[in-house]
């Protein structure tokens, strides 16, 4: 009798023993799998939104997947500081502290932020749109495309809670 | 010559971008006496990833990244002839700039997408300056990676403001008294109508204030002389025969006995009453008429222009969104012309009117009595703006509700599938629940507003009863001026309201003009030239020479493209999706036209003949053929409204169409409904292949005519195609190379370059990608016999 089918198996996930990533003098990441050389690799959130260490899709120079890391948090400790410098450039979402202002005209919101990257002013064009709640969470795309995000609305400051109130 | 060099910008121009002069300061001492700076791009954010400016800087010799951090800028310098390649990587929420030589690779430039724009050029500028430093320097330095991203920015060309979504024009830039003026354009012709409106409004607004004076005359020279009269007599019967003989003097009448002056002035009221009924009823019609000429005409002309205009007009917009301007905006318009135009010209007129009969009566009284009006129109102005806010957002709320209904009820059977139904109504529930709050503050907002007015108005009668009622007592002021003074009080306050709440009505229809304006002001971007000629009979020759097409600047679709048709010969277009097929078709058709290159036909260049007399002889069948509400004859002869009906029934037969077209109840003369929705796929299809083969093209192009077959309808489509192609010129784009067995030259592009040409036997002998995608097809279809 043929085995079950399992779902398993269709993912190629990379054995994180087995895996070392580092960046080479041309500042491209490097993935070295059983003593392997993979240049020029990428990586692919699967899940950029809700598992940001998780599931992380490695593609090589042509684009092609060459497998999925399941966890970041299992690398070597190098390697992961490789791989999560290479996360950080690749997906700029600058968290919101304190939200200063937000200044409504002709139904454009234009935000006055702190962020932990520094001091921004962008504008939203549609609110329901741009701006996605996830309980307290909130995702942001400004009409420009740039990301930003609120971990945690509820412990901002009160007037910035009052302000994003407005908005949502 | 390398061709790429001729589109690429020339690198001594400088994007004339001011650096900081510290920056320049910083960077003077490192450059040699004669190097000269050839661009500088400031950009947003630092290569640590901060926010905060930095600047890439190149000379005619190097490349140089500047990341100030407090001290000393971080300088980072590269040999320009030294650089192989430049990336421009499209990251999630902002973008890179890298360069690599031959042993190093550096990131040397980030950029939010607010910089998109800016940087556009950048990498091109680059190449040319890194070409001229190294002129053996290949034409392929820049690569650029993409994902698929979000909708592009969008931004206001002038101001840079981002513009609202629901609106797609800049409100910033509304420009709102010449918009008013270029209404006043399209009622000018309609100046009777205009100006015999005004006079009656006029008339209308005036006689519907004079029903206080009325009763100021009636108090001041009737009731109180008879009261007098009567208060002196010593009993009532005197009184009675002393009012008797009393004798009013009212204007323009003579003397008159109290009951005569009664009668008079009830008959005055009657025919004020009725005039000004009357009035109002022909003002009314003559006004809306006015608004629908004028609506009517703005209508035609924008539905004319839009047919004027070029693809690529409809490709940046939503349908729907063009739809509203021909039937939302251009109604709201009239909406405004008819009813706001008049409201504003009337609640005008009666204020200055109120105020001077007010001051005639009695000027301190009126001073006055004036004083609460500054108060009501704040209170109306932030209560205003305040209610429309909340709207704004509570018609946030239902959209978002009705969007979650669009969304679910299609999808019903799937909800009920995976057994979902707890979790669809808890999600509506939820949506409902915002929704509740959003109204219930809006009616807190609205049973405040309401009082809140209802007392500032009475603060003006209070002022009345104290001010004007010691006047009264004081005999300064007659009784009747008082109760005049307390009619006009109510009268006053609506078109002080009314005024006040015009600035969102106003930007209402200013929005919706500047929409329909935004469409009549948009020119065709393909139009004849002003010597074009007819294109004579087409012969078949078609040359692509060095083309090269954008439809984004910055981002070509073809690259410098070049072949040539023989006449009669039909072309197989082959490559993956996206890969710029379509783009050819649209170019030949002229839809677009090509940024730089040429194409010819029969040796004229496309650009050189009258746009008309080149389509007449282009046939299109595509692969969603598009059929029209109207009979199946109607649609075959679509391109030539003129034709015989043989001609009809023999293309129809041509199509092989005419047998299914039979078995309809009414044959030729079946209505097919919106998009033809009573025939199937292959039915419309043949039908549209009638109407190409009626119009007699001297080139076809089928844009993947039978990709949507089965297999059985597929054969009779390709039969009736085989007889269409037979002499003409053909174009044919197809995913199953199958279909394009017939071709005689097939053409493989590759990201909009052609990368093989040649016959069927001599690609397979080349075995290049035509003969790896031939084979994964017959593979494919071998599984599908099985």
């Amino acid at each position: 009798m043929e085995a079950e089918y399992t779902l398993a198996a269709e993912l190629d996930l990379l054995e994180p023993g087995s895996l070392r990533l580092y960046r080479d003098e041309f500042d491209d990441l490097v993935l070295v799998r059983d003593g392997q050389r993979l240049p020029g690799v990428r990586l692919v959130r699967c899940f950029p939104h809700s598992a940001i260490w998780r599931m992380l899709a490695v593609r090589d120079a042509h684009g092609r997947e060459v497998g999925i890391i399941p966890d970041l948090r299992e690398l070597d400790e190098r390697s992961r500081q490789a791989a999560e410098a290479e996360l950080d450039r690749l997906y700029f979402i600058p968290q919101i502290v304190r939200v200063l202002d937000i200044e409504e005209r002709f139904h454009v919101a234009a935000w006055d932020v702190e962020t932990d990257r520094g001091r921004r002013r962008f504008e939203i064009r549609s609110g329901h749109r741009d701006i996605q709640v996830l309980g307290t969470r909130i995702l942001i795309r400004d009409a420009d495309g740039n990301r930003y995000e609120i971990p945690d609305y509820r412990r901002l400051d009160r007037r910035s809670q009052a302000l994003i109130d407005s908005q949502v | 010559m390398d061709p790429q060099q001729k589109t690429a910008p020339a690198p001594d121009s400088y994007p004339g971008e001011a650096l900081p002069a510290d920056i320049r300061a910083e960077i003077a001492p490192l450059l040699a006496p004669d190097e000269t700076i050839r661009l500088a791009v400031t950009t947003d954010m630092r290569l640590d990833g901060l926010y905060g400016p930095a600047y890439l800087l190149a000379t005619d010799r190097h490349l140089y990244s500047i990341h100030p951090n407090g001290g000393r800028p971080d300088v980072a310098r590269v040999e320009l002839p030294r650089i192989v390649s430049i990336e421009v990587q499209e990251l999630y929420g902002s973008n890179a700039l890298k360069v690599r030589t031959d042993d190093r690779g550096m990131v040397v430039a980030l950029f939010s997408k607010s910089l998109v724009d800016r940087f556009a050029q950048v990498p091109e500028r680059l190449a040319a300056l890194v070409r001229q430093a190294r002129p053996e320097a290949g034409a392929e330095l820049v690569n650029r990676s993409s994902r698929r991203h979000g909708p592009p920015q969008r931004r206001c060309a002038t101001c840079g403001l981002v513009i609202p979504q629901r609106l797609g024009v800049c409100p910033n830039c509304l420009d709102k008294r010449r918009l008013l003026a270029r209404f006043w354009s399209y009622s000018l012709p309609y100046w009777p109508l205009v100006a015999t409106s005004l006079v009656i409004l006029l008339a209308d607004t005036f006689i519907g204030l004079t029903p206080p004076l009325l009763m100021r005359t009636l108090i001041d020279n009737v009731f109180q002389p008879a009261d007098k009269i009567a208060q002196s007599a010593g009993s009532a019967a005197a009184a009675a025969a002393g009012i008797r003989q009393m004798r009013v003097h009212l204007p323009l009448l003579g003397p008159l006995s109290p009951t005569g002056a009664l009668l008079a002035l009830v008959l005055l009221l009657l025919a004020i009453n009725v005039s000004r009924n009357a009035l109002g009823a022909v003002r009314s019609y003559l006004l809306a008429r006015l608004g629908q000429l004028i609506t009517y005409d703005l209508r035609v002309e924008v539905y004319h222009h839009l047919h004027s205009l070029s693809l690529s007009f409809y490709n940046d917009r939503d349908t729907g969104r063009i739809m509203n301007s021909v039937t939302q905006d251009v109604g709201r318009l009239q909406d405004f012309l008819s009813d706001g135009l008049q409201e504003i010209v009337r609640d005008v007129l009666t204020i200055l009117i109120i105020v001077s009969i007010l001051f005639y009566l009695n000027a301190t009284l009126a001073a006055f009595v004036l004083l609460p009006t500054p108060l009501i129109i704040l209170v109306t102005l932030r209560f205003g703006h305040r209610l429309h806010m909340i709207y704004h957002r509570l018609w946030r709320r239902w959209a978002a509700l009705s969007s979650l209904l669009a969304d679910v009820i299609p999808g019903v059977r799937v909800v009920k599938a995976f057994a979902q139904e707890a979790r669809e109504v808890r999600k509506f529930d939820a949506r409902c629940t915002d929704l509740l709050r959003g109204e219930l503050g809006a009616a807190r907002v609205r049973s405040i507003f309401g009082p809140v007015m209802a007392f500032l108005t009475s603060l003006g009668t209070l002022i009345i009863w104290w001010v004007g009622g010691r006047e009264v007592l004081g005999t300064e002021l007659t009784l009747g001026s008082f109760v005049a003074f307390t009619g006009y009080m109510w009268q006053f306050y609506a078109p002080v309201e009314g005024l006040c709440r015009l600035n969102h009505r106003f930007q209402h229809a200013a929005t919706s003009a500047e929409r329909v304006f935004e469409v009549l002001d948009t020119a065709p971007e393909i139009t004849d030239r002003e010597h074009a000629v007819p294109m004579p009979r087409i012969d078949g020759r078609v040359e692509f020479r060095n083309v090269t097409f954008e439809y984004e600047p910055g981002k070509p679709v073809l690259h410098d493209l070049t072949f040539s048709v023989e006449p009669g010969e039909m072309i197989g277009l082959v490559g993956h999706s996206g890969a710029g097929k379509s783009t050819i078709i649209n170019i030949l058709c002229r839809f677009y036209d090509v940024t730089a290159g040429a194409v010819l036909v029969d040796g004229l260049d496309i650009r050189d003949v009258q746009l008309k007399s080149l389509r007449e002889q282009i046939g299109v069948v595509l692969q969603e053929p598009f059929l029209f509400n109207g009979s199946v004859a109607g649609n075959i002869a679509y391109g030539n409204p003129q034709a015989d009906l043989e001609d009809i029934v023999a293309a129809a037969k041509a199509a092989n169409a005419h047998e299914f077209i039979l078995e309809l109840p009414e044959g030729y003369d079946a209505e097919l409904g919106e998009r033809g929705v009573r025939l199937s796929g292959g039915e419309r299809q043949r039908v549209s292949i009638a109407r190409a083969i009626l119009r007699n093209p001297r080139i076809l192009i089928l844009d993947e005519a039978t990709a949507s077959m089965d297999t059985e309808t597929e054969a009779k489509i390709q039969e009736a195609l085989g007889r269409l192609v037979r002499g003409r010129t053909t174009f044919a784009i197809a995913h199953r190379l199958s279909t394009l067995k017939n071709a005689h030259r097939l053409l493989v592009i590759e990201r909009g370059r052609l990368v093989e040409i040649g016959t069927h036997d001599e690609l397979l002998a080349e075995n290049g990608i035509y003969a790896r995608l031939c084979r994964m097809q017959s593979e494919l279809s071998r599984i599908r016999a099985v």
